[in-house]
């Protein structure tokens, strides 16, 4: 019981050790680098119905990954025009998009939940 | 697997549900794990239940996604929860609190039926935004505080963000359905 315990203890640390670092990875506000743009890989975790973070910075063209880390399902979907929106995410399932534009978006399921993906000029 | 079977047979006894709590619905003395188990499942399978019903009766766009999306989120709550109690061997046990919950049910359950239309959706509305204010002050107030297993404990304080995005989602649909 204590094993299974601290099992799990181990895991929801590990997790917010992974939110907290994927937070410090989102530059603030828009600042560029003065590393030429290479298209990467950028991650917004969903978890206790929020997008994690809610405005993220990217270079163009770089690809978003949603990780879904919360309980129940979620989406991604364009606002407020729904022109592109995954399909529910499950627990534990991930969705991936590349943007050019900075766009606004939210969860159709729980129209509560909103995000943004801002493009660094 | 004797966990599940028991809790599945015992929220089929409860398919009836639902009406909103009120405060003498939560027993006065400290609820255990098993209790709060089964306080969990019977909640969520309440307002799955409440869902059932909107999505047969009402026929109002906004009325019907909501009560899909909560058939949906109370459906994987009550999985996870199912899934917690037969990790950790916990039967869930059926006590005062659940009984006044059933009682709650079929007495909400009753008002829904004897409504139609417009009135009905207005019924099922009010009641999704009562009744998802009283889970979240019996979780908040009773049932984390209450709960002994960490593991448990976690999974209630996890549910909470999303009691309260369902209750400004029910609030958000009142106010839309208003003047239709
Ligand atoms: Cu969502």
């Amino acid at each position: 019981m204590k094993n299974k315990i601290n099992k799990w203890i181990n895991g929801i640390a590990v997790a917010g050790i992974i939110t907290l670092a994927a937070a410090s990875c989102t530059s603030p506000g828009g600042q560029s680098n003065n590393q030429a743009a290479q298209p990467g890989k950028d991650t917004v975790y969903i978890a206790g119905m929020k997008f994690k973070p809610a405005e993220l910075w990217i270079n163009q063209w770089d690809t978003v990954v949603w990780i879904n880390n919360d309980i129940v399902a979620h989406d991604v979907t364009e606002f407020p025009d729904k022109t592109w929106s995954s399909d529910s995410i499950q627990p534990g399932q991930s969705w991936e998009k590349d943007f050019g534009d900075s766009v606004d978006y939210f969860c159709s399921i729980h129209p509560t939940m909103h995000g943004k993906i801002m493009i660094r000029k | 697997m004797n966990t599940l079977k028991s809790i599945m047979k015992w929220t089929g006894a409860a398919a009836v549900c639902l009406l909103f709590f009120s405060s003498t619905a939560w027993s006065q003395s400290k609820l255990t794990d098993p209790e709060i188990a089964s306080v969990a499942v019977t909640a969520n399978q309440i307002d799955v239940n409440y869902g059932k019903i909107a999505v047969k009766k009402s026929k109002s766009p906004e009325i019907r996604k909501f009560a899909e999306t909560m058939i949906k989120d109370h459906t994987d709550i009550i999985k996870q929860a199912v899934a917690l109690a037969t990790k950790l061997h916990v039967t869930p046990k059926t006590n005062a609190t659940t009984k006044s919950l059933l009682e709650g049910e079929k007495k909400t359950t009753k008002l829904l039926n004897s409504k139609k239309g417009k009135a009905f959706d207005k019924a099922y509305i009010d009641n999704e935004v009562a009744y998802h204010k009283a889970v979240i002050n019996a979780v908040q107030n009773v049932l984390i505080p209450d709960s002994q297993n960490q593991e448990l404990k976690d999974l209630l304080t996890k549910v909470m963000p999303l009691l309260n995005s369902h209750l400004q989602m029910a609030e958000n649909t009142q106010a839309e359905i208003q003047g239709k």
